[in-house]
C-alpha cells in the first residue's frame, strides 16, 4: 500500500484496537514531512539559480536501441553458448586445485578445410587445390559466356577432320601404324570412334518429302484451282459422314430402344425363365397322378437310357441284305469314277483351262499383294496404340477470300502442321492428349448443416437480384 | 545341345520396347525422349507384330535393338544423368536457402553439346540442306514466339536470329527461285548448292495462342533445339561460302558514329541486321560484283542428248535473268505491307529497298523520294500520290519472280482487282490440260479474247480488227522474242556454235580486205566490180511460206515410235507399255477438257447472241410501237 492512486478511494479500516491503528499508513505524512526538513536545510527551488540545477549535458544522445527482427535475435542467440550445456560451465570461483591438469584434447569431427587450404601438406590437399581452381576458372569462364552472349557457332563441322589428329602419338607420317590399330588404340586410350550404322539414315516413309501446297490454297486462288481443292475437301467431308453413318447403323441403331421399366421387366422375365415352366409341369404331373394312380408304383424306378429289347436284334437275312447292298454301292462308285475317268481324258482342255484360271487367280493375289505392300510404303507406320489420321485441308471458304494481301485470312496452324508433319514421317508415334480426371470425391452432408441455410451464393445472388430491381427501377422514370 | 527357346532369336530380339530401353538406358521417359529425338532414333513398326512383342499383341512402341544399342554409347547420356543430380543438388541448396552455393552451382549447369551429333546425323554438308526443310519452317515459326511454358524466351531468340542470318545468305547469294502466297504462309523456295530448299514463314499477325491439346510442346521445342544448332553450323558453313564474316557484321563504313550507334551499339547493330537492308561485311577484301554461273555451258556441248542440254541452258539463261531482275529499281513498302518477305524478295533480285522510319529501323530513303520508281500499297487508295512512281500491290513481285521477268504493273495497280495468284510449284509446262486463262498467265499473247464486241452488227468487223490487232500483237511479239534471241545468241552463241564462227570470219574479211587495200589499187577495183555484180545479182524475192505436209510428219513420228517401242529393251517392255498408255490416257483427257470448254464457250456465245437478238427485236418493236405512238 505504498503509492495509491490519487483517483481511488481509500478503504476505510476501523481504528478499533491499538493494533488495528499500527496498520495505519503514515508514510505519506512522514514524506511530507521529510520533504520540508530537506527544504530547509538546503532551501527551494526558486532561490536557486538555473545553473545550479542544471547541467549541460555535453554527451551525445544515444541513438534507440533499434528493435531486432527475429532473424537477427537468431543470429545473435546463435552466437551464444547453447543452453544444454549451460549446467556443465563452471562458475565457482574457487581455484582448481590440481595446477598441472593434462588437458584431453577433443578431437575434432570434420577437417579443417582452411587450413588444408592455406597450408596444403599432403598430397591430395594440392590435388584438391588446383581442381578447386580449375573450377572456378570454368565458372568464372561460364559466366563472360553468357554475359557477351557468345555465339557457340564458330567451327566448321562438315570439314574432314582425321581422328588421329585428336589422339597424341596416333599421328604418323611414315605410316607405320594402320588405321586398324590407331582404331584399336583410340578404343583403349577412352576416345572409342561409334560407327552409326546404316539403318539410321533409312526413310522410313517413301515418297518426296517436299509437298507442294495446293494451287487452291493461294491467297488468291485461281477459281478453278479453288473449287478443285473445295471439291477435294467436301470429298474428304462426305467419306467421313458415311462412315459415321455406316457405324451408326451398324451399332446404334442395331438395338433397339427400351425405357428403363421395360429393361427391368425383361431382366426380370429373363432371370425368372423356367420358374413358371416347372410349375406348370408339376401341375401336369399332379393332374396325371390323380388321372391314374395306380401307374404311380410302375413309375417308382426309371433307368435313363432305354430299355434294350429282344425284338430290335436284326435277323441274319436282314444283315446279309445289308452287307450286299453295302457291296453294290461300292462298285457302282467305283464304276462311276472310272468314268469320270474316262470322260476327264475328254474334259482334259478345259481342266487345262481351269487350272489356268486357278493360277492366274492366284497371281492377281499375289499382285494385289505386292500392290498393297507398294502402297503401305507411301503411308505413315503403325508406331503406337494410336493410328496416324490425316489431318483436315486448310481451305479458305469463298465468302472468306479477300484478293488482297492486307485481309488475309490465315486459315492453319502452322505448329500443328508441323506436328503432323513429323508424326507422318514416323518421326513420333501418333499420340492423343489425355487429360487426367480428377478423382470422383463422394460428398456428404454433415449432419450440422443439413438445416437450410444461406450460403454466400444465396447472399451473392440475393444482393445481384436487388441491385438489377434497383437499376430498372432507376431506368424507367417514375411518373 | 540346349534346345532353342522361344523369342530368343529371330524377330523378337530384333526390337525392344520402349520401357525395356528405358530401363537398359536408366533414363526417365522424358530424358529418354529427348535423347531419341536429337540422336534422330525413331519408333519402328516390325513386320510381325506379335513376334517382335514376344507373344503379346497389344500395341506397344518399338524400337530398334541396334539403335539402343547406338545410344548406349552417347556422351550426353551422362549430361543427361547429371541432370538428375543437379536438380537434386541444387533444390537441396534451395530448401536450405544456401544461394551463396545455388549460384555457384546455377552457373555450372551441365549445358548438352550436340555439335557432334549434328555431324553424326548429317555426315555432309548436303545431306544437312537435304533436311532444312523442316528445320527452317520450324525455326521460322519459333521466331515469332514469345516465352511459353515449355519454351523459354532464349530458345525463341536464337530462332529469330538464325533466320535472319540465314535470309542474309539468301539475299547475298540471290538463290530464291520460287514464292508463293499461301493462307498457311509465305512459301520460300531456294536453290543451295544444287539442293532445293523450302520453307514456309507465317503470316506476319499477333501471336495466336496455341491449343496444349492437339501439339505436345515439349517434343516441338526438343526438336527445335536440335535445329537450331543444326541451323548455326548449316549458316557458318553458308557464310564462310560467300566469304561473309559469319556473326554477321557491317562494314565499318556503314555505321556511322552517332549518339544513337554508341549509346548501344549491340542492339544496334542487330536491328540493322535484321533490317536486311545492308550488304555485310565480307572476309575477303574483292568485292565481286557479277558472279559467272558456275557452269559453263559450252563444255557440255560435245555428249549427251541435245535437247536436255537446250533445257539445261534455257533453265541457266533464266536464271542468270532472275538474278538482276529488280536491278535499278527503287521500292518503297508503305506501312501497311508486311515488311519482311517484300525485302526478301527485292533485295535477293538486286533492288534498292526503304520503308517508313517508324515502322522498323533500317530505313535508307524516305517516301518524298523523286528516285523511287515502285511503291508497294496494300490500300484500296492513297491521298498523295507522286507521278513518277508505279503504285502496286505486293502481289506484283510475287508474280515477277515467279514469271522471272517484269511483268506489266496496269494490272496490279492501286485499287485494282488482281489477276489469279498461281502456284509456282505447280509445273506450267505439264501435259495436262492448262485452262487457257492460266496459259495467259505464261504467255500474254496466247489471251482468248471471250469479249464480244458490242453489236452484232459490228461483230464481224470487230473480230476481224480484233485479228488484226492480235497480229499485230503477234509480230510485236515475235520480233520482241526475235530480239531476245539475238541477244542470248551474242551472249552465249548460238545453238551449236556455228554462227558466231561465221561472223568473226567475215569480220576477218573485212580486216583482210582493209590490209589489202593498201597494197593494191587494181585489186580495189576488181573487187568493187565484183562487188557490183553481185550487188546486181542481190534481189529480194518474194518468200514461200512453208508447206508443213501433215500426213508425211505423222508418218515420222508414227515410225520413230515404233522404233522407240523396238528398242526398248525386253525386260523393260511392261514399263514402256504402261508408260504409253498413261501418255494416252493423259493425252485423252486433255482433248476432252478442251472439248468441254469448246462446247461451253461455243454455247455462252450461242446464248449471247440469241439474247442480243432477242433484244435488239425488243428494240425495233418498241421504236415500231412509238412510232405508231407519234402517228
Amino acid at each position: 500500500m505504498t503509492a495509491m492512486e490519487p483517483g481511488t478511494k481509500k478503504k476505510r479500516i476501523s481504528k478499533k484496537n491499538k493494533s488495528a491503528w499500527r496498520k495505519t499508513d503514515i508514510q505519506d505524512v512522514e514524506q511530507f514531512l521529510e520533504d520540508q526538513r530537506q527544504e530547509e536545510r538546503i532551501g527551494t527551488f526558486t532561490e536557486k539559480q538555473d545553473e545550479d540545477l542544471f547541467v549541460l549535458d555535453s554527451t551525445p544522445l544515444k541513438a534507440k536501441p533499434t528493435v531486432l527482427s527475429i532473424k537477427q535475435k537468431r543470429k545473435l542467440n546463435a552466437k551464444k553458448p547453447m543452453r544444454t550445456f549451460q549446467p556443465m560451465e563452471n562458475t565457482s570461483k574457487v581455484q582448481d586445485p590440481i595446477v598441472k591438469r593434462n588437458h584431453v584434447k577433443q578431437k575434432k569431427n570434420g577437417r579443417n578445410i582452411e587450413m588444408e587450404v592455406c597450408n596444403p601438406t599432403k598430397p591430395r590437399h594440392r590435388q584438391a587445390n588446383s581442381d578447386r581452381g580449375q573450377y572456378y576458372v570454368k565458372m568464372e569462364q561460364r559466366l563472360a559466356d553468357k554475359k557477351s552472349k557468345k555465339t557457340n557457332f564458330d567451327n566448321d563441322i562438315w570439314q574432314d577432320v582425321d581422328f588421329r589428329d585428336k589422339i597424341p602419338g596416333l599421328k604418323d607420317e611414315k605410316g607405320w601404324i594402320s588405321r586398324d590399330l590407331a582404331l584399336h588404340i583410340a578404343g583403349n586410350v577412352g576416345k572409342k570412334l561409334v560407327k552409326t550404322h546404316a539403318s539410321m539414315h533409312h526413310k522410313t516413309i517413301k515418297g518426296k518429302k517436299f509437298v507442294p501446297p495446293h494451287p487452291g490454297m493461294s491467297y488468291n486462288p485461281a477459281l478453278e484451282a479453288h473449287k478443285q481443292l473445295l471439291s477435294e475437301v467436301v470429298e474428304r467431308e462426305e467419306g467421313i459422314i458415311k462412315k459415321e453413318q455406316h457405324l451408326k447403323r451398324v451399332t446404334t441403331s442395331m438395338f433397339s430402344k427400351v425405357t428403363p421399366e421395360q429393361r427391368d421387366e425383361r431382366r426380370l422375365m429373363e432371370l425368372s425363365e423356367g420358374m413358371d415352366e416347372d410349375a406348370d409341369a408339376k401341375e401336369e404331373e399332379s393332374e396325371q397322378e390323380e388321372d391314374d394312380p395306380n401307374d404311380s408304383s410302375d413309375k417308382a424306378y426309371r433307368t435313363i437310357n432305354a430299355a434294350v429289347e429282344r425284338d430290335s436284334k436284326k435277323s441274319k437275312q436282314a444283315r446279309r441284305k445289308e452287307l450286299k447292298q453295302k457291296e453294290l454301292q461300292r462298285k457302282t462308285e467305283l464304276k462311276k469314277k472310272l468314268k469320270q475317268q474316262t470322260a476327264d481324258l475328254i474334259r482334259i482342255k478345259s481342266i487345262r483351262h481351269e487350272l489356268d484360271d486357278e493360277a492366274e487367280d492366284l497371281n492377281d493375289l499375289k499382285k494385289r499383294r505386292k500392290q498393297r505392300a507398294e502402297k503401305k510404303k507411301f503411308e505413315p507406320k503403325r508406331l503406337g496404340r494410336h493410328k496416324f489420321e490425316e489431318p483436315d485441308v486448310d481451305v479458305n471458304m469463298p465468302e472468306d477470300l479477300a484478293g488482297n494481301l492486307r485481309n488475309v485470312k490465315p486459315e492453319s496452324n502452322l505448329l500443328k502442321d508441323r506436328f503432323h508433319l513429323l508424326q507422318k514421317n514416323n518421326m513420333l508415334p501418333t499420340t492423343v492428349a489425355v487429360t487426367r480426371k480428377k478423382a470422383k470425391v463422394k460428398r456428404f452432408e454433415r449432419n450440422s448443416h443439413k438445416d437450410p441455410g444461406t450460403s454466400y451464393q444465396d447472399l451473392a445472388d440475393r444482393r445481384r437480384a436487388a441491385a438489377k430491381a434497383a437499376k430498372q427501377t432507376q431506368d424507367t422514370i417514375q411518373i | 545341345m540346349r534346345r532353342p527357346k522361344k523369342y530368343e532369336a529371330g524377330e523378337a530380339t530384333q526390337y525392344i520396347s520402349r520401357r525395356a530401353a528405358i530401363r537398359k538406358l536408366q533414363l526417365s521417359l522424358n530424358d529418354f525422349r529427348r535423347l531419341c529425338i536429337l540422336k534422330g532414333v525413331y519408333p519402328r513398326e516390325p513386320k510381325h507384330r506379335r513376334r517382335a512383342q514376344k507373344g503379346s499383341s497389344e500395341i506397344k512402341i518399338l524400337y530398334h535393338t541396334k539403335d539402343i544399342r547406338f545410344l548406349l554409347h552417347e556422351s550426353i547420356v551422362w549430361t543427361l544423368r547429371d541432370y538428375k543430380i543437379f536438380a537434386k543438388k541444387t533444390s537441396r541448396d534451395r530448401a536450405i536457402k544456401d544461394f551463396r552455393n545455388l549460384k555457384r552451382r546455377l552457373a555450372l549447369f551441365p549445358e548438352i553439346k550436340l555439335d557432334h551429333i549434328v555431324k553424326e546425323r548429317y555426315p555432309t554438308f548436303i545431306d544437312a540442306l537435304k533436311d532444312l526443310d523442316d528445320c527452317l519452317t520450324l525455326l521460322f515459326l519459333f521466331s515469332t514466339f514469345p516465352s511459353l511454358h515449355l519454351i523459354p524466351r532464349e530458345q525463341s531468340n536464337l530462332c529469330r536470329r538464325l533466320t535472319i542470318e540465314f535470309l542474309h545468305y539468301v539475299i547475298a547469294s540471290k538463290s530464291l527461285r520460287k514464292v508463293f502466297i499461301s493462307i498457311k504462309g509465305y512459301y520460300f523456295q531456294a536453290e543451295i548448292k544444287g539442293q532445293k530448299v523450302t520453307w514456309i514463314m507465317p503470316h506476319y499477325y499477333p501471336f495466336k495462342p496455341q491449343s496444349r491439346q492437339e501439339v505436345d510442346f515439349k517434343v516441338m521445342s526438343i526438336f527445335v533445339e536440335f535445329y537450331t544448332i543444326l541451323q548455326g553450323f548449316t549458316n557458318f558453313r553458308l557464310f564462310h561460302g560467300l566469304n561473309l564474316a559469319y556473326p554477321p557484321q557491317f562494314p565499318s563504313s556503314l555505321l556511322q558514329d552517332n549518339e544513337d550507334t554508341f549509346k548501344d551499339e549491340a542492339s544496334f547493330v542487330s536491328d540493322r541486321i535484321a533490317a536486311l537492308n545492308f550488304e555485310l561485311l565480307r572476309t575477303d577484301k574483292v568485292q565481286e560484283d557479277e558472279e559467272e554461273p558456275d557452269i559453263d555451258m559450252e563444255l557440255l556441248e560435245q555428249d549427251g542428248d541435245s535437247k536436255r542440254i537446250i533445257k539445261m541452258k534455257q533453265e541457266a539463261q533464266e536464271v542468270s535473268r532472275l538474278r538482276t531482275l529488280f536491278k535499278g529499281l527503287k521500292f518503297f513498302i508503305n506501312r501497311e505491307v508486311p515488311r519482311e518477305p517484300l525485302v526478301i524478295l527485292i533485295r535477293s533480285f538486286g533492288g534498292k529497298v526503304s520503308w517508313d522510319a517508324s515502322v522498323f529501323p533500317g530505313a535508307t530513303f524516305a517516301e518524298n523520294d523523286e528516285t523511287i520508281t515502285h511503291q508497294i500499297v496494300d490500300r484500296p487508295s492513297l491521298s498523295t500520290q507522286y507521278i513518277s512512281r508505279d503504285y502496286i500491290q505486293p502481289q506484283w513481285l510475287f508474280d515477277c519472280v515467279n514469271q522471272r521477268q517484269l511483268l506489266p504493273t496496269n494490272d496490279y495497280f492501286l485499287g485494282e482487282t488482281l489477276p489469279p495468284h498461281l502456284s509456282p510449284f505447280v509445273d506450267s509446262k505439264r501435259d495436262s490440260y492448262i485452262p487457257p486463262e492460266e496459259k495467259a498467265l505464261h504467255d500474254p499473247s496466247l489471251i482468248e479474247t471471250h469479249e464480244q464486241s458490242e453489236e452484232e452488227s459490228e461483230e464481224d468487223e470487230a473480230e476481224k480488227e480484233e485479228e488484226e490487232a492480235d497480229q499485230e500483237l503477234l509480230d510485236a511479239q515475235l520480233q520482241l522474242a526475235y530480239q531476245q534471241e539475238t541477244a542470248e545468241y551474242k551472249k552465249y552463241g548460238g545453238p551449236d556454235g556455228v554462227n558466231e564462227d561465221e561472223e568473226d570470219l567475215s569480220e576477218e574479211d573485212d580486216e583482210e580486205d582493209d590490209d589489202e587495200e593498201d597494197v593494191d589499187k587494181e585489186d580495189v577495183d576488181e573487187q568493187t566490180k565484183r562487188k557490183q555484180q553481185e550487188k546486181e545479182k542481190m534481189s529480194v524475192q518474194s518468200g514461200k511460206v512453208h508447206k508443213v505436209n501433215k500426213r508425211q510428219v505423222h508418218k515420222a513420228e508414227v515410225d520413230e515410235h515404233r522404233l522407240q517401242a523396238r528398242m526398248v529393251k525386253p525386260r523393260h517392255r511392261n514399263l514402256f507399255r504402261k508408260l504409253i498408255r498413261e501418255k494416252q490416257t493423259k493425252e485423252k483427257e486433255e482433248w476432252l477438257l478442251r472439248k468441254k470448254r469448246r462446247n461451253i464457250d461455243a454455247d455462252t456465245k450461242e446464248a449471247k447472241k440469241a439474247a442480243k437478238r432477242e433484244a435488239r427485236k425488243l428494240a425495233a418493236e418498241a421504236a415500231a410501237r412509238a412510232a405508231k405512238l407519234v402517228k
